[in-house]
């Protein structure tokens, strides 16, 4: 018999209205708010600016005590952890696991350290600098004592993370596992994806044929998943279901996807195949729509590839062109917002659309919410490496 | 419910490298690398590949990796920063960024011998036990029909160079099958999933 899994609580901060709640984050990102901005990055002295959407982490309870950016990873992963458990209610003497996916960790202390290192040694990174830091500080913070994962699969991490924690409950590891994902904006990240001339000078207009490029953001988002079973017994408040997850590699190239999806489409497939669900049975995709020329057309192919006809029926949407992209945070949000679509009825915007591309011919949901039930809802990640995921929500 | 079958296994130094890939196949030989860690992952997997008796490219779904890795990464980062640091934002090395990323290893492997199932990068402090275990259970739970498992360290091991260590998993049914050598089995947990 096999455990079905379910999720019971959500917490997320994101650079749209960041510490006010995850219904005020749905209404403003459903009226197709834009957060993001002309910026510095947040440690190196320089004049230029780029496309950004970072949080003002003054409204935080998990708190900047203080005042370091370099504590900032910390805090957006304390506060979103924390708005996820108490919205899951969870009590009693529960194991409960941990898998937290992020690209970067730490990266600002790194940065700290190396610049006041300058044209000295370069070796004598801290313990926080490790990826695996954030799960383990968590888990002994919060006295979680289920597994704890880090996944660092580039910007399929938050996805990953999620599947790996429901493969957990399959497996009968975790009464309760949470999952989540979180990153920061750096200066690091910012001059690495402007070498690879990934990043955009105007704005982000995922499957628009005139985009140009990817925003980074930041953020973090975390969710509680259970068996069900366990999940009813105790009362619990369930959000929707997860029917089906896989990760598929490209086997292509280290930065950019595989032309025609091929990994992507994989993906789908598998994760269909384990839902047990036909191409008609999927209402909502809420794509990776990163805005760059490559990612968008091929996974327009990777859906066509997968859907058939049935394609030119899903409406699907990009956060990122609000939201910019948050790597390791963005699969956890965007999986919140597949299962705020199954609760509200309400499928969010792709922001920004104003050209079509005969190349990206599907519904993408341009510029205006719109009001449908989603019963099945699917999320996409891709990234560097070759990288691909597709997870499945159902309502519950 | 079959257990799981261990039917490769590889262990390797750094400092051991020349000496092994003047062995290994042209395939392997004639690649260009960029970091001594992509070469050890690269080098590792191929000596794994050839001990389980499977021919490469594999140019299917069939395997999939699940790799490990200690702050060995960390080293490429600072490199990468200090860079720019010193020259600016265009000291820095557009090949170099994407191996900032621990999956960029995982994804090396991928693209090298064309494995093109599960591909996830699970950084750890001191051993990749639960890689092995995410893996098995992988297994087990039908996600995957085989699975390279294991790590890159370099925990412990100051100035003695970085370690890679593999192992090729699969159902023991399916290992019978293609007539596999079998090193080890593990009788695999609890699965709720397989329960008969």
């Amino acid at each position: 018999m096999k455990n079905a899994v379910v999720i019971t609580g959500i917490g997320l901060v994101s650079p749209i209205k960041p510490f006010m709640g995850v219904d005020i984050f749905w209404d403003a990102l459903c009226s197709g708010e834009d957060a993001i901005k002309r910026a510095a990055p947040p440690v190196l002295d320089m004049d230029r600016k780029w496309l950004m959407a970072g949080i003002d982490m003054s409204g935080s309870q998990a708190g900047l005590q203080s005042g370091c950016p370099e504590d900032k990873l910390q805090s957006l992963a304390e506060e979103a952890l924390n708005r996820a458990m108490m919205d899951a209610n969870l009590e009693g003497n529960l194991t409960i696991g941990l898998t937290i996916g992020t690209v970067l960790g730490n990266i600002l202390l790194k940065e700290k350290r190396l610049i006041r290192n300058k044209g000295g040694n370069i070796t004598g990174e801290t313990e926080m600098e490790s990826l695996s830091y954030i799960n383990s500080f968590l888990k002994a913070k919060y006295g979680l004592k289920g597994p704890g994962i880090s996944v660092s699969t580039a910007c399929a991490s938050g996805t990953d993370a999620i599947g790996i924690a429901s493969r957990k409950i399959i497996a009968g590891r975790s009464d309760i596992m949470i999952a989540g994902g979180v990153d920061v904006l750096s200066d690091f990240a910012v001059i690495g994806f402007h070498s690879l001339q990934a990043l955009t000078e105007k704005k982000v207009q995922p499957f628009d044929k005139n985009r140009s490029g990817l925003a980074l953001g930041e953020g973090a988002a975390f969710i509680v998943l259970e068996a069900e079973e366990k999940a009813v017994k105790r009362g619990a408040r369930i959000y929707g279901k997860v029917l089906g997850y896989a990760s598929r590699a490209d086997a292509h190239h280290l930065t950019g996807p595989h032309r025609e999806g091929r990994g992507l489409t994989d993906a789908i497939n598998q994760a269909m195949f384990q839902a047990n669900l036909k191409p008609h049975e999927i209402d909502y995709i809420n794509a990776h729509g990163t805005g760059t020329v490559y990612n968008d057309m091929m996974e327009t192919k990777a859906i066509k590839a997968s859907f058939g006809d049935v394609a030119y029926n899903i409406p699907i949407s990009s956060t990122k062109s609000m939201l910019g992209h948050s790597i390791g945070a963005a699969g956890v949000i965007e999986a919140i917002c597949c299962l705020l679509s199954i609760k509200t009825k309400v499928i969010h915007p792709t922001i920004n659309f104003e050209e079509r591309d005969p190349e990206c011919d599907l519904d993408y949901v341009p510029n205006k919410a719109r009001q449908e039930e989603v019963k099945i809802a699917m999320s996409l990640s891709a990234g560097f490496g070759g990288q691909n995921s597709a997870i499945i929500f159902g309502k519950s | 419910m079959n257990p799981v079958a261990v039917t490769g296994m590889v262990k390797i130094n750094s400092k051991d490298m020349d000496s092994i890939i003047s062995n290994l196949n042209e395939h392997i030989r004639e690649m260009r690398f960029i970091h001594d860690l992509e070469k050890l992952a690269i080098v590792g997997v191929g000596l794994l590949l050839s001990d389980a008796d499977i021919h490469f490219p594999v140019g299917s779904t069939d395997i999939s990796l699940y790799i490990g890795i200690d702050n060995a990464i960390e080293g490429i980062k600072d490199e990468y920063f200090n860079s720019v640091i010193t020259y600016g934002i265009l000291g820095s090395s557009p090949l170099l960024f994407p191996f900032t990323s621990p999956n960029a290893l995982t994804a090396r492997i991928s693209i090298a011998f064309d494995i093109r199932g599960e591909s996830i990068t699970i950084p750890v402090k001191y051993s990749c036990d639960d890689v092995i275990e995410y893996a098995i259970e992988c297994i087990t739970g039908r996600y995957s029909r085989m699975a390279i498992a294991g790590g890159i360290m370099s925990s412990g091991l100051r100035n003695k160079g970085l370690r890679a260590e593999f192992s090729l998993l699969e159902d023991m049914k399916r290992a019978k099958e293609r007539v596999a050598c079998v090193y080890q089995h593990i009788d695999a947990m609890d699965n709720p999933n397989n329960r008969e």
